[in-house]
């Protein structure tokens, strides 16, 4: 049965989105961090999504041509914004520089906010896709009662 | 009545409905995992215009080429088996900055439609085996 490839590439966008809602939240959790691991504030990160074929593996050699075109998503790479960062002046703070302006992370807490509600819709869709196809195979199933 | 005669075109033609619609649901579920894919266009499986051309030109006897210069009657070779569908693209009236083409309305649309009508040929298939059965037992 070829449901199997539908939930598949259902679970792979969730997945994806998933990323994506870490990578909100920890740009919201650091939207203030002046201090990270590699120096300097912390820099906004974005996910780059890009869409594989979803054949390949033990399934494509199982299945003739079933998912041939289908294409599943993939987080490819995750990208750290370049944009300058946020200058705030504030002398007394440890990380200000000479002018006494601090550099503060390149992120946008209410962009974070509107792409937290579009990654939410995109999970709500693929959940619905899969339970679509749950439900389709389960009918198919009650056939044989 | 041959066993042909049971399992007849209504079967045979259910049979693959139900195929292409399943094929037909990875391509939206294809769709929405790529609803934020920079430069996606979605695809879909399209076959009702096969699907009926196929079933349209089933019947009127079978005559067969025998000579290359015969013109084979429409339809000859083109049956229901032979249905395999289209990969069509299907992209939004307006495609966004990053070259994405997937409107999720649009297809949240399709996947319903094709959930009902999938799930609507699984009826008619079961109700067709039921009746069967009742002509099988001869009682109700």
């Amino acid at each position: 049965m070829d449901f199997f490839t539908s939930m598949d590439v259902s679970s792979s966008g969730m997945a994806a989105e998933r990323t994506r809602m870490n990578l909100i939240s920890s740009n919201i959790a650091n939207a203030n961090s002046t201090r990270t691991q590699e120096g300097g504030p912390y820099r906004r990160k974005d996910p780059v999504f890009s869409a594989v074929p979803a054949t390949g593996g033990f399934k494509s050699v199982m299945d003739r041509d079933g998912a041939a075109g289908v294409k599943k998503v993939e987080v490819a790479q995750i990208r750290e914004d370049q944009s300058p960062p946020r200058m705030q002046y504030d002398p007394t703070h440890p990380d200000a520089d000479g002018q006494g302006y601090v550099a503060l992370p390149n992120v946008n807490v209410i962009e974070e906010m509107v792409d937290m509600i579009s990654a939410t819709r995109a999970y709500e869709a693929n959940v619905t896709a899969a339970q679509a196809a749950k439900s389709m195979a389960m009918k198919t199933l009650d056939l044989l009662r | 009545m041959a066993l042909d005669g049971i399992f007849d075109t209504t079967i045979r033609l259910l049979e693959k409905n139900l195929d292409l619609r399943a094929r037909n649901q990875n391509f939206i579920s294809a769709n929405l995992a790529n609803a934020e894919t920079p430069g996606y266009i979605p695809t879909n499986l399209s076959f009702e215009g096969e699907l009926k051309e196929a079933l349209k030109n089933r019947g009127g006897g079978s005559a067969s080429v025998t000579n290359p210069r015969h013109i084979p009657l429409k339809g000859q070779g083109g049956g229901l088996d032979k249905v395999q569908g289209r990969v069509i693209e299907t992209p939004a009236a307006s495609i966004g900055k990053d070259g994405n083409g997937v409107e999720l309305e649009n297809e949240m649309g399709k996947l319903v439609e094709n959930q009902i009508l999938y799930n609507a040929t699984v009826q008619i298939v079961s109700k067709q085996f039921e009746s069967l059965k009742t002509a099988i037992k001869g009682s109700i």
